[in-house]
């Protein structure tokens, strides 16, 4: 299979900062989502600079659509970008913008009229992309946002930190409208540094921290994870001292904590210590009122790898 | 033949329009003409442009007119001819070109720094753009700029005198000759200026004041160091100074503030001062996503 991105041990410094750690990985072609997810200040910006060309790697391999993307009109014609940030200029008119952009693309006359039309469809901003910038909301601005980058019909969609400061309704939308770029056979590529959306969205993760790739894989392989990974499970019962008991006896527990009204226990594999508790609870030997995971989500994952990593 | 993902439409034609300099300088031109700003000085342009006609005509009539026999040697003194009176049409004692160096500072200031404040660079360099086509673009709106509001100046009145008597008009025939290229170099060096100043500024409020400072720092220095020095070609540090000793060197006045060398000199020196720090201003490093 070919591959939409692959990078070689590329590498970014700034002067003596390492912005981006050799990072090798691959995209592959075709229609996907793929989540980049990592803490501020991971390297999510600097990869993406790199994959838009607008830097060159300080060592390794970058390479998109085959090519080197580095001030390459070829690559970067297949590719739209939505940078991170809200900003417009003052006065500034939705399609305004967007036919600039459109040019600057190269489309021109029809092709260009007929571009705008499809991307404000597909973004579902038909009847306000006229309005002024200042009079959009926040999702509305980032569909604009979305539909500049559509408009060239690129095959590599980049998207950095898109959810930022979006209301939910706003960001529901904005995900089905990605999902079905994807099933149009876009790869897109969405930096978060929230793992509760981008798990809501994508079928691939990579996780940056500190300019390292820490991990790559599905969102199912990601949740393995889990398993090697200590789950917090807050207990509720009126006898904070049976659950203690009952817990003890398991090889899963490792830690416990008691609390006023039941117990915080750390348990490994999940997958086998839950259906232990699910059956004392059905037989009575565990007296439960309540079972709240506290970080049984793509969150303690990131926390567990970045802790190991840091 | 490219290979694209079955299920993409084929892509749209590109590589059509116009090019990505063009396209960026005639986004800046219409956002300029929406601005109030841009009314207020095309109307003191134009109020500036009558004067200079009304005061062309006022001239031909006193040469002409013997009901004005009384006047005509009070006249003779008030409005100079020669050198002198062809070098101010570009720059009417100043008047003009000051309210130029306003107009590029509040226009131009936001050249670059706008870009910057809505982070639109990193963006444009996504696309087949080249750091060369934004320099070009924003070079081409930064002396387009002065250069079309000079061009009148130097072609109207001129165009006014041989039409009222041809070339015996109080404006010589070959005048264009020697103002258009003045007013060229005016534009060329307030552009300059004007993109290097905005490309340091965070703001376009911030790139006024940077046009402006440096306009105006570079006077205060270049004065004091010509006082100090007892060497007027010190004067060449200045911006101000160089766009006043243009059109007087051009058209050959007696004594012009600035010689050929230090103008020459000066001209050079910001020319590619300012737009080597545009450049390295915009490059795609500096766009930070």
């Amino acid at each position: 299979m070919t591959a939409t991105v692959s990078l070689e041990r590329a590498s970014l410094r700034y002067g003596d900062i390492l912005g981006l750690s050799p990072t090798t990985f691959e995209l592959p072609d075709g229609g996907g989502i793929t989540g980049l997810l990592g803490p501020n200040g991971a390297g999510k910006s600097t990869l993406i600079q790199l994959l838009s060309g607008l830097l060159p790697p300080s060592g390794g391999e970058v390479r998109v659509f085959g090519q080197v993307p580095f001030r390459n009109p070829a690559v970067l014609s297949r590719i739209g970008l939505v940078p991170e940030g809200d900003r417009f200029p003052v006065g500034l008119r939705g399609h305004h913008w967007l036919r600039m952009m459109g040019e600057l693309s190269g489309l021109s006359g029809s092709h260009l009229n007929a571009a705008m039309a499809s991307a404000l469809t597909a973004v579902g901003m038909e009847v306000n992309g006229k309005k002024l910038f200042s009079e959009m909301s926040k999702g509305m601005r980032q569909r604009m946002r979305l539909g500049q980058a559509l408009l060239h019909d690129p095959e590599f969609l980049i998207l950095d930190e898109p959810f930022n400061g979006m209301d939910p309704e706003s960001r529901l939308q904005l995900m089905e409208l990605l999902r079905q770029q994807a099933l149009a056979g876009r790869r897109i590529l969405v930096s978060s540094h929230i793992l509760g959306e981008v798990a809501q969205l994508t079928d691939r993760i990579l996780l940056l921290f500190r300019g390292r790739l820490l991990a790559e894989g599905s969102v199912a392989e990601i949740r393995e994870l889990l398993d090697r990974h200590p789950v917090e499970l807050r207990i509720g019962a009126e006898s904070a001292q049976a659950v203690a008991r009952w817990a003890v006896e398991h090889d899963e527990l490792v830690a416990l904590r008691m609390e006023e009204s039941g117990a915080v226990l750390a348990v490994r594999n999940p997958r086998s210590f839950l259906p232990k508790l699910q059956e004392a609870v059905l037989s009575g030997a565990l007296p439960l009122s309540s079972l709240d995971p506290i970080d049984l989500n793509l969150d303690a994952v990131f926390q567990f790898l970045t802790k190991d990593h840091a | 033949m490219p290979i694209y993902a079955p299920s993409l439409p084929p892509r749209p034609a590109l590589d059509q329009g116009l090019p990505a300099a063009l396209v960026i300088a005639r986004f800046d031109i219409r956002r300029v003409l929406k601005q109030r700003v841009g009314r207020f000085f095309g109307f003191m342009f134009v109020g500036s442009l009558l004067i200079q006609l009304a005061t062309l005509y006022v001239r031909h009539l006193l040469k002409t007119q013997s009901a004005f026999g009384g006047v005509r040697d009070f006249a003779a003194q008030v409005f100079t001819q020669g050198p002198e009176f062809h070098a101010g049409i570009l720059t009417m004692n100043g008047w003009l070109t000051t309210l130029l160096w306003f107009q590029v500072a509040l226009v131009g200031g936001g050249l670059v720094a706008r870009d910057s404040l809505y982070r639109i660079r990193p963006l444009m360099y996504a696309h087949p753009v080249r750091p060369l086509d934004y320099l070009a673009a924003k070079g081409l709106f930064a002396a387009g700029l002065p250069f079309i509001i000079l061009l009148p100046f130097a072609i109207l009145p001129w165009g006014m005198s041989l039409l009222i008597a041809g070339t015996a008009g109080p404006i010589s025939v070959w005048a264009p000759l020697y103002l258009v290229p003045s007013a060229l170099l005016i534009a060329l060096l307030m552009g300059a200026v004007t993109l290097g100043a905005s490309s340091l500024a965070a703001s376009p409020k911030a790139g006024f004041g940077w046009v402006l400072g440096i306009s105006l720092g570079a006077n205060a220095l270049g004065g004091l160091l010509s006082g100090l020095l007892h060497q007027p070609a010190w004067m060449a540090l200045s911006p101000q100074a160089l766009v006043q000793a243009w059109p007087a060197l051009l058209c050959r006045v007696t004594e012009p503030p600035l010689d050929w060398i230090p103008t020459l000199v000066g001209t050079t020196v910001h020319l590619l001062l300012w737009t080597f720090i545009a450049a390295r201003r915009t490059r795609p490093s500096e766009a930070v996503l």
